[in-house]
């Protein structure tokens, strides 16, 4: 005998009753005049914590009770089917549930940290060219219509960095498309980047740094290693099943604020775009040891990068009368600032603001090109 | 505790919701769910979000009698299906390039007002009390028009602003001149607001039924613009306060040392002090007040609702429950899921005159899944 609540499905009332079965599985209420029904016909919901179970009989109505071990016990005598209630079995089993948390940790983990960024290469390396020409189309519109203005590099220059962009390019395979830009870079301020299509824009401010060409070409070989690692086209596929993974995870969790999932994916996405500043900072260092390039330069620039964005070196430039014309008094500035940031921060302690940065510490990629 | 009173000769009695749910049993229920989702790519999701709903609809009695999530798991696959193929659609579109993405969020704007109703209707077919289903009119006409007004509005602010930036790109002829005309539209946006939130809320609450019983609801456009009034003061309010405690400490470090730096350093300790209590509160003011606003202005067939949520523990519960699910890795998020669903269900309850006996159930059709989940993969939460 099983106690619970009577529903008929055509009216809200209530009817306290007590459900019984035999052993020729028919099943009835004792309080309520009708027929027995078969134990076939009728409809157990599946067992979920401690949760009522309701039983839907062929007229429509409906027998909900709180007593879930005499339902455990009547489907187990009435019903052959072995897979009633397997979830709850798995749900309510404690070592398997600590497996689940053990095994569910370990696969997440190895899939944020490896699986995207691999299967995210494998993609991009698979898809046609065109696919990157597609992408970031008007990028550099939209940026010199925000920020870029004509650079003021002079013709010459430019040609000669264009040239030593090209003598770069004769070792490098299917780099038949990749071409140099040069932008006066405003708020930007020094800094270098490739676009998708195949585009490298350095600012003037960047140029402006350097004293050795070589230090230019060492930035430049940074900018290819994206390229040549498709690594727009990877930091989409990334982002993308990033999205899926934590939509997959989290399900349909309307309790969680946006900022509990926000932080998680802003930290793993900084991961992936440190790993690929590292991957091209490799593919510099390669290119520079294969070809007898010292590597210091990529060193040196990087520094001079880091203190160009000192309070220092802007006054500096701005004291210079000829606005930054002539070239030693410029190197005079940004040596002076590289000088003075080396003798402030000796500390190595890593903050915890870098783990949420784009890119690598500095000391750390410096550090690299200095040893080898 | 019910507490009982005769008024004009009918019984009045105050049925409090109770919540059973523990948090340890839906922990089982939850990693279970997660580890079965990874391992069959995302399809188990279905069945796992209809057990979800079922423990917890299961787990909210109101005298006496459960609460039931009726929904299809295949159902809800095949939705989930049809918008996942929409939303990477969507997304490369807007890889491609903007124009192709401002074009696909365009159509699928068009189209919220009609996934907002599916919604209303998937959900509400599919709870079922005492073995009598809720329901929705699904009156598309009306939602789109609650919705012309907001997006005719919506669409001259951004044509507007996109019109001033063009200007400013192009033209270089002296400073662009801003128009006085943005401030105007944006001025006019947020005092439509209440009132939009207003229709929208009357809309799915008139439209809802439990059996053949209408809802009715009693609130009025005044409570939702008092209800925004007394956000936007306590907002004043704390900027006032911030700002003196800020410029105290301005000038404080100022006596100190002269360096700029040394004030940036705290920044962001600063803002974290600030902005943290900042938000929670906004949150959860707006969470509590539009709940209670919501459920104290429902009447089915005479039996009134009641809610009566707090900000201030709505604050410690949000605090807590982020803090708690960000500190283990998201382990805590049944315990954060089980708690807030027991003080919402210990402060709301039901008057009931006499018994709620009385409901004649109506024949329904099943609602197809996918208005629901596209709302869902949107990220629109839209149930009660």
């Amino acid at each position: 005998m099983i106690k619970g609540s009577y529903f008929s499905g055509e009216t809200s009332d209530k009817k306290d009753v007590s459900l019984y079965y035999k052993e020729d599985g028919f099943v009835g209420f004792y309080e309520l005049n009708i027929d027995d029904v078969n134990f076939n016909d009728i409809n157990i919901s599946s067992r979920l914590g401690n949760t009522p179970r309701y039983i839907n009989f062929p007229d429509g109505s409906q027998f909900e009770t709180l007593d879930n071990v005499a339902i455990d016990d009547m489907v187990k005598k009435l019903a052959n089917d072995p897979l009633h209630g397997l979830a709850h079995k798995l749900e309510s089993t404690k070592s398997f549930i600590l497996f689940t948390v053990v095994a569910v940790i370990l696969f997440g983990w190895l899939f944020v940290q490896y699986g995207i960024p691999a299967f995210s290469k494998q993609i991009a390396e698979l898809l046609p060219e065109e696919a990157s020409q597609y992408m970031g189309q008007g990028v550099l519109d939209a940026m010199d219509k925000g920020f870029f203005s004509e650079s003021k590099l002079t013709k010459k220059r430019q040609n000669e960095l264009t040239q030593l962009f090209n003598s770069l390019l004769k070792n490098i395979e299917g780099s038949k498309n990749y071409q140099l830009k040069f932008r006066l870079g405003g708020k930007i301020k020094a800094n270098a980047f490739a676009l998708p299509d195949g585009t490298i824009v350095f600012t003037d401010e960047l140029i402006n740094l350097a004293e050795n060409d070589l230090e230019i070409a060492a930035i430049m070989l940074h900018e290819i290693g994206h390229l040549k690692n498709h690594h727009s086209l990877r930091a989409t596929i990334q982002q993308f099943s990033l999205g899926m993974f934590v939509m997959v995870v989290t399900g349909d969790v309307s309790t969680s604020s946006s900022i509990i999932t926000a932080i998680p994916v802003m930290l793993v996405e900084s991961g992936f775009s440190q790993g690929m500043e590292t991957e091209a900072d490799n593919y510099s260092l390669e290119y520079m040891k294969k070809h007898k390039i010292e590597p210091n330069h990529f060193a040196t620039m990087m520094e001079k990068l880091e203190a160009s964005y000192s309070m220092e070196y802007q006054v500096c430039m701005d004291s210079l009368s000829d606005k930054g014309n002539n070239r030693l008094k410029r190197i005079k500035c940004i040596n002076d600032a590289v000088q003075l940031s080396k003798s402030e921060s000796n500390d190595n302690d890593k903050s915890a603001m870098d783990y949420f940065s784009t890119h690598p510490s500095s000391k750390e990629r410096i550090d690299r090109f200095r040893q080898k | 505790m019910e507490s009982t009173n005769i008024e004009n000769g009918t019984n009045i009695v105050n049925k409090p919701f109770e919540f059973t749910g523990k948090a340890g049993e839906f922990f089982g229920i939850w990693i279970v769910n997660v580890a079965l989702t990874i391992l069959t790519l995302g399809i188990y999701s279905a069945w796992a979000k209809v057990r979800t709903n079922q423990y917890f609809y299961g787990n909210t009695l109101l005298d006496g009698s459960s609460f039931r999530y009726t929904a299809n798991p295949k159902q809800i696959l095949k939705g989930r299906i049809i918008a996942f193929i929409v939303f990477m659609l969507y997304f490369a579109a807007s890889n491609v390039s903007p124009f192709f993405g401002a074009g696909a969020f365009f159509i699928l704007m068009l189209l919220v007002p009609a996934f907002l109703v599916m919604s209303m209707a998937f959900r509400l077919k599919n709870s079922v009390y005492r073995n009598v289903r809720f329901n929705f009119d699904k009156n598309f006409s009306s939602v789109y028009k609650i919705f012309a007004i907001p997006v005719v509005v919506m669409s001259a602010y951004i044509f507007v602003v996109s019109q001033f930036q063009e200007s400013i790109a192009s033209g270089a002829n002296g400073k662009p001149e801003f128009p006085i005309f943005v401030f105007v539209l944006l001025g006019i946006i947020a005092l439509m607001a209440p009132w939009w939130e207003f229709m929208i809320t009357n809309f799915r609450v008139k439209h809802s039924k439990y059996g053949n019983a209408d809802f009715s609801f009693s609130a009025t456009t005044k409570n939702y613009y008092w209800l925004y009034i007394k956000m936007v003061l306590v907002l004043i309010a704390i900027s006032v306060v911030v700002g003196l405690v800020a410029t105290g400490i301005a000038a404080l470090f100022k006596s100190e040392t002269a360096d700029p730096s040394e004030i940036m350093q705290y920044m962001p300790v600063l803002m974290f002090i600030i902005i943290v209590p900042f938000y929670l509160w906004l949150f959860a003011y707006l969470a509590t007040k539009r709940t209670n606003l919501l459920y104290n202005n429902i009447d089915i067939a005479g039996h009134k609702t009641q809610s009566d949520l707090k900000t201030g523990y709505m604050m410690y519960l949000y605090f807590t429950n982020t803090l708690g699910i960000l500190l283990t890795l998201g382990l805590l998020m049944p315990w954060a899921k089980i708690r807030t669903a027991r003080y919402r269900a210990s402060v709301t309850s039901v008057n009931v005159v006499g018994d709620l006996s009385q409901f004649v159930a109506i024949q329904t059709d099943h609602q197809a899944a996918l208005g629901e989940e596209m709302g869902e993969m949107f990220d629109m939460d839209l149930g009660f």
